[in-house]
């Protein structure tokens, strides 16, 4: 058993350029061979930079990428195993500023650090016909588990009025990281064939919960989106119709086999 | 629900500032020994630049999620202050301000990260509103001039108008946008009849997400106490500041909710108007995106 389709979908909020996107999402190369060719687990990882840092889209970019490119070890995570972890990072992102040429409006900024959200979900065979997941989240981009056409899980919040607009954040800055260890969200679970997972960064997540709220299937509608070109217009859709939130909007999809 | 519109590039919000720059401005302010209501009018719109262009900023750029413009007004008439502006269009983008900002490097006293304080070099912008008044851009229009009978005029009630004019022409381009919000900087004494019927026809005016919204800073000579965001007029010094009071919207429910958890004196009729006090919170309360994060306070 292991994963049918992996595919992400992202856009830009509405009148910003592509490349200002300050949502990352990151997977492994190899993720869709899980159970075969010894590859033996399949991460993905949601990141959403707080649009009112300074140099947000190079944080999520990276902590995104150090989700897949070194374990998190989430038995007992606290704040000290978080710090650790974060580190590199933290270096990584500091490496990308341009310190000598920042103006006068972004210095501030520039050093209290950059900010984002973490969601990352790590899937591995769980005997011979299932699959185990496991998620971590800092902040609100959220993972929904889809079975039968159902919602069976979302997390980390479970319902829209959870979500506004001073999410718990990871800094770059790691002065500005005490007491993040308290507000690490862990889940795990298991998935059979034909399960779905959606990861979606806050204003989609938010709309998922709103829609299913009343009765919807808002998977549904997500699931069939065949292109990037249709994802684009649905998503100027629902902003046009202020139904969604015009912000960075991210969706990765999973299909388990 | 309005007041909730996305600010965006696309659908920008609006900052109109009205300065009274009348020879009653010179004079000193109560309470702040050495400070004329020129110097803290001045200190009020450069708060409030500073804590929108910061707000934008993304590092290296700006985010054009703001137009802004200034309204000088005096018993010579009126004129917009920022370069290459006029009566015409008085707007800059978020950006441009930031640019035409004067830096000035200034020692200042910040926590070293070990408990203690260190003093460090910061740039820190000004604005310099009063000299680019007396001294304009070329690039600038020409100013309306009044004909005033020079002799220490405020015309109060010409400069609605003319605020008035400047925002009929900007909500029909961005008619889905945040309402213009628009800041009246003054020591309350209009020389051109009450300017309260202006004022409410600037605030009839709207986008699709509400009516604009019309401010009032009062900076008085007045020896009282500051008050912000009073909800009703009784309490308040003098005729003046009760007629500024009379022209400033009621702040919406979405500001009120932001403003409770900022812990700002605020209550159900509260009204958009200062005395004597510091209205830069107020930039705060726009929704521009994800803000620092709920844990690190």
């Amino acid at each position: 058993m292991g994963l049918r389709d992996l595919r992400a979908f992202w856009t830009s909020k509405a009148g910003n350029r592509p490349e200002e996107c300050e949502d990352a999402y990151a997977f492994d190369p190899w993720a869709c061979r899980l159970g075969s060719m010894g590859v033996d687990t399949a991460r993905i990882a949601v990141s959403d930079g707080a649009s009112e840092s300074a140099f947000a889209r190079s944080w999520s970019q990276v902590l995104s990428k150090a989700f897949i490119d070194r374990p998190l070890d989430l038995s007992g995570i606290g704040q000290d195993a978080l710090e650790s972890w974060l580190a590199p990072g933290q270096q990584a992102w500091n490496a990308t500023v341009p310190w000598d040429r920042i103006p006068w409006h972004g210095e501030a900024k520039a050093r209290a650090g950059a900010l984002a959200t973490l969601l990352g979900l790590t899937i591995s065979p769980a005997g011979p016909d299932g699959l185990s997941w496991q998620a971590v989240a800092i902040g609100d981009c959220c993972l929904f588990i889809v079975r039968d056409g159902e919602l069976l899980r979302s997390f980390p919040l479970e319902d829209a009025a959870q979500f506004n607009n001073t999410p718990v954040l990871i800094c770059s800055n790691p002065a500005n990281n005490r007491g993040l260890g308290d507000h690490v969200r862990q889940e795990r679970g298991e998935c059979v064939s034909g399960d779905f997972i959606l990861l979606a960064s806050d204003a989609l997540a938010c709309w998922m919960l709103e829609d299913h709220a009343g009765g919807g299937k808002p998977w549904d509608t997500l699931l069939a989106l065949d292109s990037h070109q249709a994802w684009e217009e649905w998503v100027q859709t629902q902003r046009q119709e202020r139904i969604m939130k015009n912000d960075d909007t991210t969706l990765v999809i999973v299909e388990v086999e | 629900m309005p007041y909730t519109a996305d600010i965006s590039r696309a659908n920008p919000a609006c900052l109109l500032f009205l300065l009274d720059q009348s020879g009653s401005m010179t004079e000193a302010l109560a309470g702040q020994p050495g400070q004329t209501k020129q110097g803290q009018s001045e200190q009020a719109i450069s708060g409030i630049l500073n804590a929108v262009a910061l707000r934008c900023s993304q590092g290296m750029e700006v985010r054009d999620y703001f137009h802004i413009g200034i309204i000088g007004y005096d018993n010579e008439g009126l004129q917009t202050i920022f370069p290459g502006t006029s009566i015409g269009n008085p707007f800059l983008p978020v950006s441009q301000v930031a640019e035409t900002a004067r830096v000035e490097q200034r020692q200042v006293r910040e926590p070293d990260g070990a408990g203690g304080l260190a003093t460090v070099t910061r740039n820190v912008p000004m604005w310099d509103f009063y000299f680019w008044s007396k001294n304009p851009h070329p690039g600038n229009g020409p100013t309306i001039d009044l004909l005033y009978d020079r002799l220490g005029g405020t015309p109060t009630c010409k400069t609605l108008d003319a605020a008035f004019d400047v925002l009929q022409r900007w909500i029909p381009q961005y008619p889905a946008s945040y309402p213009p919000m628009v800041i009246h900087v003054t020591d309350g004494e209009s020389s051109d009849g009450n300017p309260e019927r202006d004022a409410a026809r600037v605030r009839e005016l709207a986008t699709n997400d509400g009516n604009v919204l019309l401010f009032n800073v009062h900076l008085s000579d007045v020896a009282a106490m500051p008050i912000q965001y009073p909800d009703s007029e009784n309490s308040l010094p003098d005729r003046f500041a009760r007629s500024l009071f009379r022209m400033s919207s009621v702040l919406p429910d979405s500001i009120r909710g932001l403003a409770a958890t900022l812990d700002l004196p605020v209550r159900e009729n509260s009204r958009g108007f200062v005395f004597n006090a510091d209205m830069t919170a107020l930039v705060q309360f726009l929704d521009i995106g994800t803000r620092g994060p709920s844990n690190l306070h």
